[in-house]
């Protein structure tokens, strides 16, 4: 029995010793909303029982290096694949201001630009702003891309080069009309300057700028019936409607027209399904060529929706 | 003599498993440590945990084995060593890591607070089972390291202190509810009306909440309120902490607005200095 105590308190005398070291060397226990205080009345915990949601580690949206996430209702952008984040200076409701309807967990497409270079979204506070970083998110600026602008439907923004971007805006939708116009600027994105706006009030459905002088307006999003693509020649001061005959067997099943590239000595744009085709599945889309910088257009050929990016 | 020796080994017996509880505790404490990620509520409570395990142990031995001399002493100084060294760990660990820690008057909850004395960052904890606690939130400024807790009721914990931008700031732990328990309500709201106490008054309505004390009074705007759980607010000037409102163990939360307000509030001062809750009674609706 001696022996049995003995041997009992001196196992315990040790456990209790390494014990010492262990309780030494553990951690704190980290805060998990450590980055929230409880700063306002309508933050505070509602139920003294329950535990506050924890906030969550930002994911970014996709694989890419380079991306963004909107968690948190903070617009939060990452060059090295969610490692760090650089808080973008705006308001996440403010990018989604305007007709659109969805579940704001990520940027609508076009409206921001993101790269090594760039990183720039467009948003809106009353005035239209684009908000943009040369410096991968340690300096910010902003400039006013239009004063007054309806509630805004269609957005996209892009840079052909350092200096030279266009943003294309359309709005006022009444049932399947409204106003498009863009804006051009020549300075980076400090000033921004409102071209002439397409003779038309179709619903927009892709626009933008392929040189400093050459852009086109995509209209048709509702059941078309054939592209309608208006094109600038002279930087927006004058638009007139493109000609591209579709032959007769794709009549009335490639509607839609897509953005133009450029493509060697000259330019090419896929037409599209729209929304209801069904011409061999519905996502073969034509390839037409423009050789006189995009008034008028020939079919060349039928592309696969695997070949189209 | 039987009997005494008898009752010896008994209460030895008895030490015994106390020291081995003990023992026990330490040894599931570092399991779920780490694998709940909770900790003692007083940092503390490790080393004095360890000192009673010791204390018992000794003691125990003492009364259930007979030892020769030699062993008494070998005995006897290892465990001087190990409680002099758990004393110093303690002394030291509170240096590093300050706890704060008040039982509330009817021993049902816990406050505790633990501040990194090095960076100033202090974080309030959640009590689990008495002696164990989560991590909740962070204190919102950082402070200079002096505390002043005060329960203004049984589940209500204003703790006052002094941020390092030299500002009175005030922060409450809540652990109770005085409605249904199940819904979110405003404080202020909740006391929409007038209150008196002796030599101060408190009218809640739709501008805010005015304090008069010794004649002069002094309007607090909704916004410059804080909430915390549903039992408190804090009233604050230029961004430092004047009053807190708390609701007292008999107010009652109507979700009617047309029921009569029963109960009482309590209003108290942030000062460092030592001061009491002043009970208020409802008087009227404006």
């Amino acid at each position: 029995m001696r022996n049995v105590i003995l041997g009992v308190a001196g196992a315990m005398m040790i456990g209790l010793t390494i014990g010492i070291f262990f309780y030494q060397s553990q951690d704190q226990i980290t805060l998990p909303e450590l980055n929230q205080p409880n700063e306002m009345q309508e933050n505070t915990n509602p139920s003294n029982e329950l535990e506050q949601p924890y906030a969550q580690p930002l994911q970014p949206v996709n694989n890419d290096t380079i991306s963004y996430t909107l968690q948190n209702d903070e617009l939060n952008i990452t060059y090295n694949k969610g490692k760090d984040w650089v808080r973008v200076p705006v308001e996440k409701g403010q990018l989604f201001d305007g007709e659109y309807n969805g579940n704001k967990q990520e940027l609508i497409a076009g409206s921001y630009i993101l790269n090594e270079n760039r990183a720039a979204f467009l948003y809106k506070q009353g005035r239209t702003f684009l908000i943009y970083s040369l410096d991968q998110g340690k300096t910010w600026q902003e400039s006013v891309v239009t004063e007054t602008f309806p509630p805004i439907r269609f957005r996209k923004v892009d840079f052909l080069n350092d200096q030279f971007g266009y943003v294309v805006l359309s709005g006022d939708r009444t049932m399947s009309q409204e106003f498009s116009t863009s804006f051009l600027t020549n300075d980076g994105g400090e000033n921004w300057k409102e071209t002439a706006s397409p003779p038309t009030t179709r619903l927009l459905a892709d626009g933008g700028f392929v040189d400093e002088t050459t852009g086109f307006m995509s209209y048709g999003t509702i059941n078309p019936e054939e592209p309608d693509v208006y094109v600038t020649q002279d930087g927006g001061n004058t638009w007139t409607e493109a000609v591209i005959p579709i032959p007769e067997k794709y009549d009335r099943i490639f509607v839609q027209a897509e953005f133009p590239v450029k493509e060697d000595d000259h330019l090419s744009v896929l037409v599209n399904q729209g929304p209801n085709g069904d011409y061999k599945g519905g996502n073969v889309k034509g390839k037409f060529i423009s050789e006189d910088n995009g008034k008028t257009w020939e079919f060349s050929m039928e592309v696969q929706p695997n070949e189209t990016k | 003599m039987k009997q005494n020796k008898d009752i010896r080994k008994i209460i030895g017996w008895i030490l015994f498993l106390f020291a081995a509880g003990f023992f026990c505790l330490q040894l599931g404490y570092l399991f779920i440590h780490e694998r709940f990620q909770v900790e003692y509520i007083d940092n503390r409570l490790f080393y004095i945990i360890n000192i009673l395990c010791v204390t018992c142990l000794g003691l125990a031995i003492l009364l259930l084995l007979t030892l020769t001399k030699k062993w008494r002493w070998i005995g006897a100084s290892v465990m001087v060593v190990f409680i002099v060294v758990n004393g110093v760990l303690l002394v030291t660990s509170n240096q590093e890591i300050k706890n704060i820690t008040s039982l509330s008057p009817d021993f049902k909850h816990v406050l505790s607070i633990k501040e990194n004395v090095k960076n100033g960052e202090a974080v309030y904890y959640r009590s689990y089972y008495g002696i164990l606690a989560r991590p909740k939130e962070r204190l919102p400024y950082e402070t200079d390291g002096e505390y002043n807790v005060e329960w203004l009721a049984d589940d209500v914990a204003a703790v006052t202190y002094k941020a390092v931008d030299d500002t009175i700031q005030q922060f409450i732990g809540t652990y109770g509810d005085r409605g249904s328990g199940s819904s979110y309500y405003y404080v202020g709201a909740e006391i929409h009306g007038r209150w008196e106490g002796s030599d101060v008054s408190v009218v809640s309505n739709t501008e805010g909440i005015s304090v008069t004390e010794n004649g002069e009074t002094e309007l607090f705007e909704w916004e410059n309120m804080e909430q915390f759980g549903t039992l408190a607010v804090v009233l604050k000037k230029n961004n430092e902490a004047v009053w807190t409102i708390s609701l007292n163990e008999n107010f009652k939360v109507h979700s009617a607005a047309s029921e009569p307000t029963v109960g009482n509030i309590s209003l108290y001062k942030a000062t460092m200095e030592e001061n009491q809750p002043i009970t208020l009674h409802y008087k009227t609706l404006n």
